[in-house]
């Protein structure tokens, strides 16, 4: 198959010459590189009991705010939607599960914020 | 012998291979011979990225550094050098994608000058130039196949595991971005029909 000139013209052009400086630059970054200290690891040991229990209280935190509020929604005039028994039960599940996730996803942003402050990260 | 020849050779490949166990080994200045033999090859491809001496520069230092902290991590299961132009490949793409070269649209390229002019060595390369520019203003699915398979002075296999493609994806990306050019630049097959021609008449 011919591709004709357009084929000529990229395949044959001029090569560029690496400027004098440029093994030296790279060098030079290359040893700052292995110079500069490793990066310190996240503290996990130190941080995960933390973590849990800040996990656990928010999720407690949770728990009681939804069990405080829930009788006042059913005393509230606002219609609620009214689900199927067969519905309701893994909407719960549901629920708890995106709280709990919910609530890891803050303490561990919040931890985070926390090392990053300290300059652990 | 260019570079890349070279290093089919199994010569470079050597040379490669011991100063990549040198450098495991903890010895930084065994780098220095990866660079010198590299840096060319490096930032050619570069420069066929972005057209650009100072960013070709800029490019092919990022992805010996990239290289550099990497190493470690090359399974030696290929050539050093395919591990190199591809993990080059991807720091150029990304990079590019950050901040990407100002090019014209493809229609909006210039139309090289005509035959007339072209008697003259300044206007063919100054014609050839605007094809090559041309290059970069296809979209990036077809740029890259395009700057790797020359690069690679026509290999599609290697230019292939450049990017990490099947070979025969690179082709028909290849074939669409030849025929994108093509429309752009219909003097160039025309000039080149007649150039055949006439030497089939000769």
């Amino acid at each position: 198959m011919d591709h004709g000139n357009i084929d000529d013209i990229l395949a044959t052009e001029e090569k560029l010459i690496p400027s004098s400086g440029f093994l030296a630059s790279v060098m030079e970054s290359v040893r700052e590189e292995a110079a500069a200290p490793q990066p310190i690891p996240f503290p996990w040991k130190l941080a995960l009991p933390g973590m849990l229990l800040a996990a656990a209280v928010l999720g407690f935190g949770a728990f009681e705010l939804v069990r405080a509020l829930l009788p006042a929604l059913k005393s509230s005039p606002i219609a609620l939607p009214h689900l199927s028994a067969t519905l309701v039960q893994p909407l719960e599940e549901a629920g708890w599960v995106a709280m709990a996730l919910g609530a890891s996803l803050l303490s561990w942003l919040f931890s985070r914020r926390l090392a990053g402050r300290s300059g652990l990260l | 012998m260019s570079e890349l020849a070279r290093s089919a050779s199994g010569t470079v490949a050597g040379e490669d291979l011991a100063d990549v166990a040198r450098v495991l080994a903890g010895d930084i200045q065994a780098f220095e011979g990866i660079v010198r033999r590299w840096q060319g090859p490096l930032i050619n491809m570069a420069w066929r990225y972005t057209r650009d001496r100072g960013r070709a520069e800029e490019l092919a230092q990022e992805a010996f550094l990239r290289a550099w902290r990497g190493l470690a991590g090359w399974r030696q299961e290929g050539s050093f050098s395919t591990w190199l132009f591809a993990l080059a490949a991807n720091v150029f793409r990304s990079e590019l994608r950050r901040f990407p070269t100002v090019t014209l649209p493809l229609d909006e390229a210039p139309e090289p000058s005509g035959p007339a002019l072209q008697h003259s060595a300044l206007a063919a390369r100054m014609s050839h130039d605007v094809v090559r520019r041309a290059v970069l203003s296809l979209p990036l699915r077809y740029r890259e196949p395009v700057v790797l398979f020359y690069f690679h002075e026509m290999d599609l296999g290697l230019a292939a595991r450049t990017m990490g493609l099947p070979e025969g994806t690179m082709k028909a990306r290849l074939s669409r971005a030849r025929a994108l050019l093509r429309r752009r630049f219909p003097h160039l097959e025309a000039e080149h029909e007649a150039f055949e021609l006439a030497g089939k008449e000769a």
